[in-house]
């Protein structure tokens, strides 16, 4: 059966301005939200916009992706026309094969893939985004216009249009110049990364720009100019709503903590629920000392101490005394008793002994920054731990 | 291919646990914010590697059927053996509609039990509030040299009816009606395991006689013709539910860490049909003492001693105390509730004054709206 629309989720990349919670784990599978992993967002996405056919392309540290992903059941995708794929490099008959060179090069490395479901039409995503998004929309509007690839942009202010790709519409409504991180930019509408291509169309632009020796067989940067010059149709799509990158360590607090706020983005909306994959654990605890407060918990804490403005993964101890303000919590850190977390990022099973101090409040200095510790960490008693430091163990897992 | 086949009874209903089991089995009574009273029999027996496993129901059994589906969330969707729910053959039982007792309930899936193909058979009741280490059980039933060995308490009464008395080489010889609050006595926790041929001989020998009760006929017949009957004690918590003051107790017996770690050790996890969810959310004004909280709530309110299921809402200034509050019960504001079992889906609007009593709390059926 030929299908519309198959999904290609790019998550090989390393994320390595996150260093110390990729260094094991592949980016989209960094805890987020407190319930949920970056990419449960583009794959509860496809499900809800009835997409059953995703393409999970891996390449860094793909292992606890991989067994977090499983059959796709969790997101309903463990179906028997379709579902979701793992598609590591892989080395043909004859060949030394290779690692994905780009993002385009990952997508024609895997062109078998996508052929033996012969869809009309391939939706590109990140697994590094934080956004719900009816890409079933987004098709009907690439259908009307007859696009050759359909890009869905964001309006953002102008100052901020200097750190996104930016696409230049002209009277036709149609896409007529693009420009990465322009200077002095012309439109205030942003790529988010999220391309639906006519599948005809792009196998060919892949299959040219993979023969351009000069080309860094990017996205944005090749494909996207190459179709430009021919003259194909590019439709933006106007997208409305929560939208995040979550490439650095203060944009993925940022993120974590618009989690707070229902009017940015509204989890609990059962019409466009976002699934994930969780261990079973008992509700959470709060104790006689608890004080819990504009914060997300997720089943499994036991808290005895203040929370204020955070978001606690499952699993999360926080002793009596202890303190944990404006920070994020990965499953099954450990907070013991007088110890203070501020502003920071903790990573899973790490311990924060009695007395010792993550991270500080902003104090206006430039060097200020989110304090980072790594997975498995051991904090020892009163150790401190500065604003902006990144630490992590050097265990290899 | 495991040697144990288990079989969870979830026919029985409890007249005293009133509106709470009005639409629903006991099995399939909701438990400590997001647990079914039956989950814990079926992870005892995931926990010890037995995923073939047949349950008996008799009636409401709709609650029950939506909680455990395919039998997945526990590994027992499997394409061979795997889960099988036991409805009745026909309409049964000129007495009450339900089985009179567990032999009954044995002999009418008897077809069942005769293919069943494993040499053990692991008894368990699907009401029974507990975590039971079976792979533990299982190792003293294969080195304690009896074809029966019977789970049972030697802690606190535990809710159930019969206990064990042992001859001098620690074998059941009797079996008394518990009466009174004798903290020595071995309580029995009606969980066995017990060899498949002499299970299908007291099946048997019990329909013969039209004789339906497990402990009184069954059980007696098989002590009486020297049959040896090795007993498990059981460490940890336990209560078996049929009243709302044990519901109610037991229930908040989950907010004392030693209980819960009893019932929730991380080394056997108890599972449960997994519903979507997304973390909970505590207001610029929650207060949360003392308190068990599941996923997928908004808590803007204070509450204090209280179970709260997934998908609840407390408003602003409301004041919620010494309560169990269902899945996706909605409290409005201002609300001050004390003593209360609110049931799936009840609605408290705003200023809504209630309270129970600490001895009987008041039970607020499904879907209400007050």
């Amino acid at each position: 059966m030929k299908k519309s629309c198959i999904a290609m989720l790019l998550a090989g990349g390393q994320g390595s301005r996150l260093y110390a919670l990729t260094q094991n784990v592949a980016k989209p599978s960094v805890p987020f939200g407190g319930k949920y992993r970056i990419i449960d967002f583009p794959l509860s996405n496809c499900a809800n916009s009835g997409i059953d056919t995703v393409g999970v392309l891996t390449q860094y540290r793909p292992l606890q992706l991989n067994s977090y992903i499983g059959t796709g059941q969790p997101w309903d995708l463990d179906v028997s026309d379709g579902g979701v794929y793992i598609l590591p490099p892989y080395q043909s008959a004859g060949e030394k094969g290779s690692w994905f060179s780009g993002t385009a090069n990952a997508i024609y490395q895997n062109m078998a893939f996508i052929e033996s479901y012969n869809p009309e039409n391939v939706l590109i995503l990140s697994g590094d985004h934080i956004y719900k998004m009816d890409y079933a929309d987004m098709l009907r509007e690439h259908l009307a216009h007859d696009a050759a690839c359909t890009i869905s942009v964001l309006q953002v202010s102008m100052e901020e249009a200097t750190r996104f790709g930016i696409m230049n519409v002209g009277e036709s409504g149609y896409v007529c110049e693009f420009e990465e991180k322009p200077k002095h930019p012309k439109s205030d509408l942003a790529s988010m990364g999220v391309y639906i291509f006519n599948w005809e169309k792009l196998r060919a632009y892949l299959i040219a720009d993979e023969n351009d020796p000069n080309s860094s067989k990017d996205f944005g940067k090749n494909i996207i100019p190459a179709m430009l010059n021919a003259g194909e149709k590019l439709w933006p799509y106007r997208f409305k709503g929560y939208w995040r990158d979550v490439g650095t360590i203060t944009s993925l607090w940022d993120a974590n903590m618009d989690m707070l706020s229902t009017t940015l983005i509204n989890l609990y909306d059962p019409a466009w629920p976002i699934s994930s994959r969780s261990p079973v654990c008992p509700p959470t605890y709060t104790g006689e000392h608890a004080h819990v407060v504009h914060s997300i918990v997720t089943e499994g804490c036991e808290i005895d101490g203040d929370v204020e403005n955070s978001v606690l993964s499952p699993t999360v101890v926080i002793e009596r005394g202890a303190k944990v303000l404006y920070s994020v919590l990965m499953p099954g850190t450990v907070v013991k008793a007088g110890a203070t977390v501020e502003y920071a990022i903790i990573g899973e099973n790490t311990v924060i002994e009695a007395g010792a101090v993550v991270g500080t409040a902003p104090d206006g200095s430039e060097g200020w920054g989110v304090a980072t510790c790594g997975p498995n960490v051991h904090v020892k008693p009163g150790e401190v731990i500065p604003a902006g430091a990144m630490v992590y163990s050097e265990e290899e897992v | 291919m495991s040697k144990y086949h288990g079989i969870i009874f979830a026919y029985s209903d409890a007249p005293e646990l009133g509106d709470l089991t009005r639409e629903r089995t006991v099995a399939s009574l909701p438990f400590c914010g997001r647990y079914r009273l039956i989950d814990f029999a079926l992870s005892s027996m995931k926990n010890a590697g037995i995923t073939d496993v047949g349950v008996i129901m008799a009636r409401d059994y709709q609650s029950l059927l939506d909680h455990i589906g395919s039998g997945k969330d526990w590994d027992m969707s499997r394409r061979s053996g795997g889960l099988r729910m036991l409805p009745p053959f026909g309409l049964p039982h000129a007495h009450s509609g339900n089985y009179g007792g567990t032999m009954e309930a044995l002999n009418a899936v008897a077809s069942y039990i005769h293919d069943i193909t494993a040499d053990h058979i692991v008894l368990m009741l699907g009401s029974l509030l507990a975590n039971i280490d079976l792979r533990d059980v299982i190792a003293q039933h294969e080195t304690g040299g009896a074809e029966i060995t019977a789970i049972c308490s030697d802690g606190p009464a535990v809710g159930l009816n019969h206990h064990y008395l042992l001859d001098e080489n620690g074998f059941v010889k009797d079996i008394h009606l518990y009466q009174g609050d004798d903290p020595k006595a071995l309580k029995s926790l009606e969980g066995y395991i017990i060899h498949k041929d002499v299970l299908l001989r007291m099946m048997e020998e019990t329909a013969a006689r039209n004789h339906y009760a497990f402990h009184k006929h069954a059980i007696m017949g098989f002590l009486a013709d020297g049959g040896k009957m090795d007993v498990y004690r059981h460490k940890g918590y336990v209560c078996a539910i049929r009243t709302v003051e044990q519901y109610y107790k037991a229930s908040m017996d989950m907010l004392v860490a030693e209980n819960r770690r009893e019932i929730f050790p991380t080394s056997r996890p108890v599972r449960t049909k997994l519903h979507e969810e997304v973390s909970s959310y505590f207001g610029e004004t929650a207060v949360s003492r003392n308190s068990l909280v599941a996923d997928n709530c908004i808590i803007d309110g204070e509450i204090e001693n209280c179970i709260v299921f997934s998908g609840c809402r407390i408003g602003k200034g409301t004041k919620l105390k010494n309560s169990i509050i269902m899945r996706g019960v909605t409290i409005g504001e201002n609300a001050k509730l004390n003593y209360l079992i609110a049931d799936k889906y009840a609605r408290f609007s705003d200023g809504m004054e209630l309270t129970g009593n600490a001895k009987l709390p008041t039970v607020v059926p499904k879907g209400t709206s007050i």
